[in-house]
């Protein structure tokens, strides 16, 4: 059995197209450029109500039509998506499909809304729109409905229905590629009720136009003479945005895919391999002796005397550091934040580094004085903020498999400068701890006569961003092949010791942890994992809990192998 | 001499940068990424993958076609207009998570719980946007049309 909601059936089309067609008659006559793409929401067009006369005439018909043969009919081929916990009589929700349908502008892919009070369809089926007695599930209902109109919806008015931000929690879940919105003359307050219609700034991404005009948020910021910032506000929290309140935003645009063009039928992503494997550091069109001299003398100068840097930055220079803070997912299933090989790890603190200013704009992208305020321009200040943060050891003629570089030419202005990338680790001298960075400078040669120049630089810095974050292994960028999932073969441990016995015998992480220890200990640890087929983290317990004897930890590897899990071995 | 950066520079940067990594990497990670990332490139943009170098968006194309698909979480980007250019370029670098295939679910049932294998990457990213002088602006606040001049990937973790 089915009831009336799961039943448009095969007819939906047909009804659906007579009545768009119906609607573009009557669009015709309307007095607004809606039928022009993109649409733009001015007030000229469709500021007051709809032409509730003209609709009235021409849908009512068609409409008691459909109900009496949706009543009759068993035919059905398209259940219904609006969900059974709508707590709503199944006809409120057929009435206010109809509405929808009614309102929408197929060939301009505008739903007008406007002032849902007054619509004789309402009156009729005795409906309650929100902002008049409905709930915030009445408007769900309406986005649903809206959300499955064909062809996509683009723009949406729902311009003069006394509508706050808790009546609009559901329209970014429904409507998320939604381009134009006019929310005009209604009650939204606050920024609070801004977040409520758009919780994060992840949702509306396409969306262009945004019309708050005869709102309080708005109204009252200009009356109390903070216009500019409730519009400096609004284009932070919509980062699409192009044009508010009828007014453009200076902003920088992108080609970017629009959700209209994203129906292209293409191959779906389904690779189950990479197709190309990690390469080793890559440098070119710039002499590699210049990079690793300037890389040298940089970090050796960063961990030592940072002052000596002034020189090395362009007088407009840009630096800022970002703290990362998240806990990479590798790090953790291999344990090196709790592994005993790094004992400092949980020494280490985010505190200094969100305090001394990380310019993480994920998190601080909303709060314009840390914007500014975290970005340092110039060698003079940019030396004076390294100075504040903490001490570091960067090994960088160390082990040469612990970093990696990827650097090549990029037009600069009228000419070109060199972008330099560098992946590595270094030590947090106060606590001991290792971090893991990427660190990206945009390099210039440094001009005869220059302050980079005379103090013997070949290269100049315009641009430095600091990515400070968790550490990782350096296993990550090892030139080879790179793994998908896991594989049968190396879904196992590795089988006990085959002989020579030495660090290559290790798991990946196991060896960056090795390699993190002094040669005297690893050469002790290899030795245990060899003789005891323990795994490195329980063979350095083990030798640490015998302080580092290897015939005493070796002994008391003999009393407790029985109740070692197995995961205790390699 | 370069010309110092004004607030404005920064302000318009960073909304760029922010809108930039959202369209950027929703594309990345849609079924229709084969249509919607290479809108992003020129065919003079260079690209370095785990330091392998491709060129343009065909470069690009090549790439991304037979790549897993992917999630990419930001966790963290940061951007500067490039002093000395007017509109200035603009030096993004992000840092994040990103899962390739099914992740760790796809993994087999008797994989070693301490086998990294199938779990998101730390990934690194760096990109030059542009601004394309052959396509002025068309619409109106539009300061230019930029793309991406470089774009510089590694896994790090």
């Amino acid at each position: 059995m089915r009831d009336a909601t799961d039943n448009p059936g095969g007819r939906k089309g047909k009804i659906r197209s007579g009545r768009t067609t119906r609607i573009l008659d009557l669009t015709k006559d309307r007095p607004s450029g809606s039928r022009m793409q993109p649409i733009r929401l001015s007030t000229s067009a469709h500021a007051g109500p709809s032409d509730p006369l003209a609709i009235r005439g021409a849908a009512r018909p068609t409409a008691v039509g459909r109900i009496r043969r949706n009543a009759v009919s068993g035919a059905s081929v398209q259940p219904s998506a609006i969900p059974v916990r709508v707590a709503k009589p199944k006809q409120a929700v057929d009435s206010w499909r109809e509405f929808v349908q009614k309102r929408y502008n197929a060939e301009a892919k505008y739903l007008n809304l406007d002032s849902m009070i007054e619509d004789e369809l309402v009156k009729k089926y005795n409906l309650t729109p929100p902002g008049h007695g409905g709930t915030s599930r009445d408007a769900a209902v309406i986005f649903k409905l809206a959300s499955q109109l064909k062809p996509e919806i683009q723009s949406l008015s729902l311009a003069n229905n006394n509508l706050t931000g808790t009546l609009l929690v559901q329209l970014g879940r429904y409507l998320p590629n939604i381009v134009n919105l006019s929310l005009q003359n209604n009650k939204i307050r606050d920024k609070k009720e801004i977040s409520m219609i758009v919780p994060r700034k992840d949702k509306m991404i396409h969306l262009r136009e945004l019309v708050l005009t005869g709102n309080p948020i708005r109204e009252l910021a200009y009356k109390n003479g903070a216009g500019a910032t409730y519009r400096a506000d609004m284009v932070r929290r919509f980062t699409s945005l192009e044009v508010l309140d009828q007014e453009p935003i200076t902003q920088i645009s992108f080609d970017a895919p629009q959700p209209s063009a994203s129906h292209v039928p293409v191959e779906k992503p389904t690779a189950t391999t990479f197709p190309f494997e990690v390469g080793p550091s890559f440098v070119t069109g710039v002499d590699g002796a210049i990079v690793s001299k300037f890389l040298t003398r940089f970090f050796n100068a960063f961990d030592s005397q940072r002052d000596l840097l002034m020189g090395a930055y362009d007088t407009a220079a840009t630096f800022s550091f970002s703290a990362n803070t998240s806990i990479p997912a590798r790090a953790r299933v291999v344990g090196f934040h709790s592994s005993p090989a790094m004992p400092n790890q949980r020494k280490l603190d985010w505190k200094t580094w969100l305090e001394t200013g990380s310019r993480n704009l994920n998190r601080i992208g909303g709060d314009p004085q840390k914007t500014l305020g975290n970005l340092h321009i110039g060698g003079e200040q940019i030396v004076k903020v390294l100075a504040n943060l903490p001490p570091t050891r960067h090994d960088i003629s160390g082990p040469p498999e612990k970093f990696c570089l990827d650097s090549f030419p990029v037009p600069h202005g009228q000419s070109m400068g060199l972008l330099l990338t560098i992946h590595g680790e270094f030590t947090e001298v106060s606590s001991g701890g290792i971090r893991s960075f990427d660190r990206t400078f945009m390099l210039v040669p440094a001009t005869e006569g220059s302050r980079a120049k005379l103090n013997g630089w070949d290269v100049a810095i315009l641009s430095d961003q600091w990515i400070i974050r968790s550490y990782s292994s350096h296993e990550a960028w090892k030139a080879g092949p790179l793994l998908v999932q896991a594989t049968g073969q190396q879904s196992q441990p590795a089988p006990g010791a085959a002989q020579p016995f030495s660090i290559a015998n290790f798991p990946a992480d196991q060896q960056a942890a090795l390699a993190s220890l002094p040669e005297a200990q690893r050469n002790l640890v290899i030795e245990v994992c060899a003789r005891t087929g323990l795994n490195a983290k329980f063979a350095v317990d083990c030798l640490t809990g015998n302080a580092w004897d290897l015939e005493r930890a070796i002994a008391n590897f003999n009393q407790v192998k029985g109740s070692l899990a197995r995961d205790a071995f390699l | 001499m370069t010309a110092p950066l004004t607030p404005s520079d920064i302000e318009i940067a960073t909304r760029a940068a922010d809108h930039f990594t959202r369209i950027y990497y929703t594309a990345y990670d849609s079924d229709t990424r084969l249509a919607d990332l290479p809108h992003f490139y020129r065919p003079n943009s260079s690209l370095t993958w785990n330091g392998k170098p491709f060129q343009g968006a065909e470069g690009l194309t090549q790439l991304v076609s037979k790549m897993p698909a992917t999630k990419h979480e930001v966790q963290s980007f940061d951007c500067h207009p490039i002093p000395g250019a007017q509109p200035p370029s603009l030096l993004i670098t992000v840092s994040g998570s990103v899962t390739h295939g099914r992740g760790p679910a796809g993994n087999p049932p008797d994989t070693h719980q301490r086998n990294p294998e199938g779990h998101p990457r730390v990934f690194s990213q760096t990109f030059i946007l542009v601004p394309d002088p052959t396509a002025p602006p068309t619409k109106p606040g539009e300061v230019a049309k930029y793309y991406v001049g470089a774009d510089a990937l590694r896994f790090v973790g």
